[in-house]
């Protein structure tokens, strides 16, 4: 990597001054030092933020929770009241990387976190989304790619967090030019449907302090599938969350990872399952509208029947 | 004739390995972790293009980066280079980051070729971009006939057809390859990880112009090896190159980056098999055609067996009519080395397919249709025991008849392995002092195989001594010289050597020492008699101690979720034979280990090249998938102890047939055949017909 600065912010603001439009935050430097080490980013000022005070609390509120951005996935994984409450984050969480990556990647960091595109990951290749002229998974390799984007990139979001999140409607407060501005998963992620340059919507200098989960939604279940059992990223994920009164669904989200630059979800499909009993053909349905309009390339097309059977899956789990 | 005892306190029984504690500790200190006196950082640069023609490397940047003491070149002059991640130059410094920026430093002159070619599909074609200037990429095919295979198929009561390939899979031992070099006046000492020190001694001397004796190699503790790593390398003779030219000892250890690209990989097949048995499952005709590729070529440092592209055909079964065809297709990436009983797991997965596919047709139960046709007995009773281990009778259905979303199923498969035996100039001491300490040394290395608890265990037994009481060292040109690692042979080259050793110490000390038998009990005494001089005693390899051919099956038992596509492995039942057993806990980590990494092959482990770029796109952890502790199922392993046979190494044959028993297993659970290692979800998903068409954009 390139030599750069070091320094240690106390107050978000301090550390929006050091990072300025020269820098990038490091909290748990899982994904930020690979960048470094693989000449993908040479920032010119690392600004260590986990001394900012106040953000690596959980707080249970009476209508939502919140959860600083310097709470590690292990804590996440661990706390007893967050896996009774939001189960779905609980099994995101567990399934994130190793447990070594967990005990210090933190929320704010697997949010932020950019593509792992094995393209754009790779030092010797200068593709789109590094400023290139050719996205080569759209052109070559696309096994581990979107079945939906709206820009050139094909690179899809990884963020297990963000998926669990978007099923529980949870909102990120970002902190912009010294103002706090609430963003829910589907605006954290709108740029990098646009855009092919971007990863998400975040701007250098902003800051995720926290995210704030409403607690309307007490059933939760998040699935993935991999290649391997563990320490693997997902092909696909998927997370539902919703309240079950009577035999049916209220507020009903689900959201996919991994198929899509952004967190893949349909507010029609939610919509529809509103006030519906979970049987076969409803939930069939419901994945039937969430896929529509996939664009499955060369070597992704299997990532279709693979997100059918989870968000069928994901929902009837919601039954208990 | 020599034999070896019977009723024994230690040989055939469980030995923790006499490095256990060093290595649990971290006490132990490997390769990687030598850290000679004023040593510097060695790193090399690599080809960024997988074909260009370099006029020039301007290394003067690189020097003038502080820290840099040494910077070389791998050629001189003008060359090609032939694939991403070959080796251009090198730089020596006093931290990884100077290195780093010194390698950024070099300027390289390249013009990059505008057609390459990286998959074996495209390099079949005879318009291919040639990897060598005016040679063709497919080589000429080799064809070898026995029978009449055009008369015999027509006489088959069944016949099926198959297309069964393996990917490129990478050695990917837990230490890379790599050493530390001190290169000065009085000549080269190299700290390596190998699997063959006196082999690294030669190609040092040789690459640098030296003699031999004035290099020494050295290798106390190594992460393991599976084929790849007997010579100098490339990187070895860097570093010597770095540690003359910076006057310091010069560490250069390849990143998991460099290991994946440049040391070495087991080539791939694609092989078409027609194969076609009589009514009563006699197999009578068999055709294969066969290639794939070895990279840029067969690589060199192969010492334990070919890095070619051929298998064995039709492998372990006797085919009267049979027709193979096989050549190989040179592309421009990393070149094969021998790998784990080069050549067999592809061989035993197309053919135990192929095999189960045919018992189908015939409407054989699989495991009958092998007991026909495989007259090996050893492998006959190994058939028996495992049948019953993993309740083949009661758990065999026929394919896909499992119910549910989730269907089980399972498979066998066998490994013939030729070698594994003794490696016959294999030398070594023992020195014997006057207090009955007893010290052995031998020029062999433990590559983590346990070779130096097998000496203890040996030594113990003959001597009648407890194995701490004896002390082992290996790992040094400098002590008589012992065998390379390589092809099974370490274990049946050290022992009848270490017998050797114990019967001329024995009859030694008889004589000096006027004790008629100097064993056990009277140990001590004896060795007191020696006065103040110790005794040296030397030996070497004795025919009639150790043979060669171990072989195996095994069994496996899998989940498969017809929804999703992954492939759960439940249990895999391993029952295998080499013979003497010399200590049961250092084998059953062998036949382990050989599993797991069968099953990486089976299910997750592939060389992702790209065709655009011509990069490899998983040069890490991250997307070449190896099997993580989760991943592994529970694993019984069988072991048939036959002393009469003497001792057989055992390291390759527990890798081979794993492949061919998960593949079989998924089929047997499916009801169709997953043609292709490794099996992922989305393959899975694919053979059952699940996966829409691609959309054209």
């Amino acid at each position: 990597m390139k030599a750069f600065e070091y320094a240690t912010a106390l107050s978000p603001a301090s550390a929006r001054d050091l990072v300025a439009d020269r820098g990038a935050y490091l909290a748990g430097g899982n994904d930020l030092l690979g960048r470094l080490k693989e000449y993908i980013e040479s920032p010119e000022i690392l600004v260590n933020i986990k001394s900012l005070p106040g953000l690596d609390q959980i707080e249970r509120g009476q209508n939502f929770w919140t959860i600083g951005s310097l709470v590690t996935v292990a804590r996440i994984e661990q706390d007893a009241e967050i896996r009774s409450a939001f189960p779905g984050l609980h099994d995101a969480a567990a399934e994130i990387a190793s447990p070594q990556i967990r005990n210090v990647a933190t929320v704010g960091g697997n949010l932020a976190q950019h593509s792992r595109c094995w393209y754009y990951r790779q030092r010797d290749v200068q593709c789109l989304k590094k400023n290139g002229d050719l996205c080569y998974a759209r052109n070559s390799d696309n096994r581990y790619h979107s079945l939906f984007s709206g820009n050139d990139c094909i690179s899809p979001v990884v963020s297990s967090l963000a998926t669990a999140f978007a099923a529980l409607d949870a909102t990120a407060v970002v902190l912009r030019n010294g103002e706090e501005q609430r963003w829910s998963m589907a605006q954290l992620y709108a740029d990098a449907w646009k855009m092919r340059l971007a990863h998400n919507s975040l701007q250098p200098g902003d800051l995720v302090l926290r995210v704030e989960i409403p607690a309307n939604r007490p059933r939760s279940v998040y699935l993935q599938v991999s290649d391997k059992h563990t320490f693997d990223w997902a092909l696909v994920s998927c997370a539902a969350a919703a309240d079950y009164v009577d035999g049916k669904l209220v507020r009903p989200r689900v959201a996919l990872g991994s198929i899509s630059p952004v967190p893949h979800q349909v507010e029609a499909a939610n919509d529809f399952l509103e006030g519906k009993a979970l049987d076969d053909p409803t939930v069939a349905t419901a994945a039937d509208m969430i896929l529509a309009g996939a664009h499955p390339l060369d070597h992704n097309a299997y990532k279709v029947p693979m997100a059918h059977v989870l968000i069928r899956r994901a929902l009837l789990k919601l039954k208990g | 004739m020599p034999a070896w005892p019977t009723n024994n306190k230690y040989i055939s029984q469980s030995t923790i390995r006499v490095d256990a504690v060093a290595k649990v500790t971290g006490r132990a200190r490997y390769s990687s972790d030598i850290q000679a006196e004023g040593w510097l950082y060695g790193m090399i640069l690599r080809s960024q293009w997988p074909a260009a023609d370099i006029s020039s490397v301007d290394l003067e940047p690189a020097r003038k980066i502080p820290g840099i003491k040494a910077a070389v070149t791998v050629k001189e002059g003008s060359f090609t280079v032939r694939y991403y991640g070959e080796e251009i130059a090198a730089v020596a410094g006093t931290t990884k980051q100077a290195c780093l920026d010194a390698l950024r430093a070099i300027v390289v002159k390249a013009s990059p070729h505008d057609q390459f070619v990286v998959k074996e599909e495209d390099a079949r074609q005879p318009d291919s971009a040639p990897v060598w200037q005016g040679s063709p990429n497919a080589s000429k095919p080799r064809v070898r006939e026995t029978g009449n295979v055009d008369s015999a198929f027509p006489e088959c009561a069944a016949v099926i057809e198959g297309f069964y390939s393996t990917p490129i899979q990478i050695h990917n031992p837990m230490e890379t390859h790599g050493s530390t070099v001190s290169w000065n006046d009085e000549g080269v000492t190299s700290w390596a990880s190998t699997q063959g020190i006196s082999s690294v001694r030669d190609g040092l001397a040789g690459a640098l112009s030296l003699d031999q004796s004035q290099v020494r190699v050295i290798t106390d503790f190594m992460g393991g090896g599976f084929g790849a790593k007997f010579g100098a390398g490339v990187e070895g003779v860097l570093a010597a190159r770095l540690s003359r030219e910076a006057k310091a000892p010069v560490r250069l250890m390849l990143t998991r980056f460099d290991q994946a690209l440049a040391v070495g990989n087991r080539p791939s097949s694609f092989q078409k098999i027609r194969i076609g048995a009589l009514a009563d499952g006699t197999l009578h005709a068999f055709e294969m055609e066969n290639y794939g590729t070895a990279g840029i070529g067969a690589g060199g440092d192969s010492g334990g067996g070919g890095g070619g592209a051929n298998i064995p055909a039709p492998y372990l079964y006797k085919v009267p009519n049979a027709r193979v065809n096989q050549w190989s297709v040179a592309v421009n990436a990393g070149s094969s080395r021998a790998f784990r009983a080069p050549g067999n797991p592809p061989a035993s997965f197309g053919m135990e397919s192929a095999m189960d596919d045919l018992a189908l047709k015939l409407g054989m139960d699989p495991l009958e249709l092998r007991l026909k046709n495989d007259s090996n007995k050893i492998r006959q009773h190994e058939y028996r025991l495992g049948a019953k281990k993993i309740g083949w009778k009661e758990k065999y259905r026929p394919p896909g008849s499992s119910s549910g979303v989730v269907k089980t199923g399972i498979g066998c498969a066998a490994a013939a392995w030729p070698a594994g035996g003794g490696t016959r100039s294999t030398q070594g001491e023992a020195q014997i002092s006057p207090d009955g300490s007893i010290e052995f040394r031998i020029g062999v290395q433990d590559i983590g195989t346990g070779t130096k608890t097998v000496i203890a265990v040996v030594a113990a037994e003959l001597l009648g001594l407890k194995p701490s009481q004896i002390t082992v060292r290996v790992g040094d040109t400098n002590y008589p010289a012992g065998p390379g690692s390589g092809g099974s042979t370490t274990c049946a080259s050290v022992s009848p050597t270490v017998y050797d050793i114990c019967s001329n110490a024995l009859s030694q000390l008889q004589t000096l020492s006027g004790i008629p038998d100097a064993r056990g009990d009277n140990w001590f005494a004896a060795c007191k008699k020696l006065g103040v001089s110790p005794l040296t005693v030397h030996g070497q390899w004795q025919p009639g101690l150790s043979a060669d051919h171990a072989g195996g099956v095994q069994f496996a038992e899998v989940a498969v979720d017809t929804e999703t596509g992954l492939v759960t492995v439940l249990k895999v039942v391993g029952v295998h034979d080499c013979g003497l057993i010399i200590d049961r806990l250092t084998l059953e980590s062998q036949i382990n280990g050989g599993i797991i990494m069968g099953m990486g092959y089976a299910l997750y482990e592939e060389r992702v090249m790209d065709d655009l770029s011509g990069v490899m796109l998983n040069p890490n952890f991250e997307t070449y998938k190896v099997p993580g502790i989760s991943d592994v199922p529970e694993i019984e392993v069988v072991l048939v102890n036959m002393p009469e046979r003497g001792v057989i190494g055992i390291g390759e044959p527990s890798t081979v047939p794993t492949a061919g028993a998960i593949a079989n297993a998924v089929a047997n659970a499916i009801g169709v055949r997953v043609t292709s290692l490794p099996i992922t979800p989305a393959k899975v998903l694919a053979a059952l017909g699940k996966v829409p068409p691609a959309m054209k954009s």
